[in-house]
Order: structure tokens, then sequence, then C-alpha cells
């Protein structure tokens, strides 16, 4: 393996395959015309490759610089997949109302319940009610720019807070172990999201990257 | 020496005389400082796509004695966030230059 092999597999870990791609091009195009300069100027094949890799620098720290600006095969997973539940929804023209009846039903029986004095149950009807509806409605909401998108985000997460101080009251943090454990794939998903958003430009933002 | 945080500013101002590839960026900043600001190349090529992610810089790709390479220019943001960024050194040198001065 060549030191410039070495140095690209360093500099390309856990990168997307696309990321990693471009990466390559762009440093083996560095590298040959640092070949080039350091051969016209009376340099050895040798020399000029240890002086062209040793002007590349330390590959670790062009590998953590690159996976904060260039998405991540991590990233580029959920990107790829995180879809899915838009597609869901938006594909069958007949399963929206369905859906969202679903948000209702439970409503309804959230009130129900209430009024019959179940307190418990009410309250866990009411937390189905507002998450499959925010989930289902949500991807059929018309959010269209950055700013409306973080609107829609921070009701989101307000929503999905103050029901579990809802459902918990003052037990939320006996209960705090379950909750972090349940809510900890969806804080890495956002987390994720976040920092895909902060890579690609608005332009090419998919759909699921607004909600 | 290796200013940190300077080389989004030192490669917006490489670019705005004329489109380079990113050889000829880290060559121009190197030989304008006579070897002052010695960076390490591999760091200019993550720089250059954050600068291009927040639309200070756009790429293209071009032929060049038959090689396909990848050139960078200057857009308007970038040069409006470069006047900011020259007006801000000016007058933080300026103020360590009067403390300095004094020693």
């Amino acid at each position: 393996m060549t030191s410039l092999e070495t140095w690209l597999n360093q500099a390309t870990r856990h990168l997307s395959i696309d990321s990693a791609a471009q990466v390559r091009s762009e440093i083996q195009e560095h590298y040959q015309s640092a070949l080039e300069a350091a051969s016209s100027s009376g340099a050895s094949a040798k020399d000029a490759d240890q002086t062209a890799i040793a002007a590349l620098g330390d590959a670790k720290l062009a590998n953590r610089q690159y996976r904060r600006v260039l998405l991540t095969s991590a990233e580029a997973r959920l990107l790829r997949d995180g879809n899915r539940e838009a597609r869901f929804v938006c594909s069958r023209s007949y399963a929206r109302p369905v859906y969202l009846a679903i948000s209702l039903v439970a409503l309804c029986a959230a009130i129900g319940t209430l009024h019959s004095g179940f307190l418990d149950v009410a309250c866990a009807f009411l937390v189905v009610a507002t998450g499959t509806g925010f989930m289902f409605a949500a991807p059929i909401l018309p959010v269209y720019t950055p700013l409306c998108a973080r609107v829609v985000r921070c009701f989101k997460w307000l929503v999905l807070l103050s029901a579990i101080g809802f459902v918990y009251g003052p037990n939320t943090l006996k209960w705090s172990w379950l909750l972090f454990s349940c809510l900890g794939p969806l804080g890495w998903a956002e987390w994720t999201r976040f920092s895909i958003r902060r890579k690609l430009p608005v332009s090419q933002w998919p759909r699921h990257l607004y909600l | 020496m290796n200013f940190k945080g300077t080389l989004p500013t030192l490669i917006l101002q490489a670019l705005t005389q004329e489109q380079s590839h990113g050889y000829l960026i880290a060559q121009q900043i190197k030989d304008r400082s006579k070897g002052v600001l010695d960076f390490k190349e591999g760091t200019l090529y993550p720089a250059l796509h954050k600068l291009e992610n927040e639309g200070l810089v756009e790429s293209f790709e071009a032929v060049e004695n038959g090689r396909v390479r990848r050139y960078y220019r200057i857009t308007k943001a970038g040069r409006a966030a470069l006047a900011k960024d020259r007006a801000e050194w000016r007058e933080l040198s300026q103020a360590v230059t009067m403390i300095l001065g004094k020693a």
C-alpha cells in the first residue's frame, strides 16, 4: 500500500461513500500537483512523495475536519432511510384520513375515560393521540422553509416533553432511566439530522430534514 | 506559524483575484506570507467545503492540461464576508499593536 493510500484510508474513515470518493479525488489531484512541483525542482521520486505526504499533514486531523463538513456513513444512512415514515403516509391517498382518524379516536377515548374518572387511562390515550397525530400529520404539513421547520421541530419536542411530564407527573425523575433509554435513539436521530442540516445546503434538504 | 481560525479568510482572499484550485490556493497563501503562514494542506479542503456549504465559495470542474480539476471561485456573499473579516482583523491587529507597541 502506498503512503498516499494509507493517508487516504485514515482521512476517509467513517465518511459516506460519496464523501470518501470526493476526498480521494481532491487529495489525489493535490498530491499529483505537489509531485509535479517537487519533480520539476529536481527532487527524486521518493523525496517528492515524502514531501507531498508531509505537506498534507496529519490524516487523523484531516479526518476529524472532514467529518465536520462532509456526510459520515451514519448520516448518509439516516438520510437514505429516514424518509420511510413520510413516504409511508404520503404515498397512499387512503392512508392519511385513516391515520388521522386513529389520533381522533384516541383523543375521543381520552376525553371519554377522563369523564369516567380513569385519569391514568385518559393520560395514556392522550399521549397516543398527540404522538400519532403529530407523527402522521407532520409529513403533510406545509413546511417548506428552514424557519417554519425550526418552529415545527420546537413544537414537536415541546409536545413530546409535555406529554411525558403529563403522564409521569412528579415521578418523571424517578422514571428518568426508562425515559433516557426510550428517548435515546430519538435524540440520536435528531442530533444526526441537526448535523446533516449544517452540512447540506437548504436546496438539497430532503423533506424529512424539515421535520 | 498557524494562526488558528484565519484559514477561511485567507482562502477567500486568495480567491478574490481569480478562480483557483486547491493546490494553487495553498501555494498562494504560503508564497504571499513568505512561508510564515504554514498550514497542513490536508486541512485546506475541509475549510473549502465549509466555505462552500456556507455559500461563500462555489466549485466547478474544469480541464487543465488534460486533467479534470476542481476549481473554486468566491461568491458575492463570500466577498461581503471577506470585507467584514478584513475590517475585524484590522481592528484587532491595531489593538494588539497598540498594546505590544507600548511594551
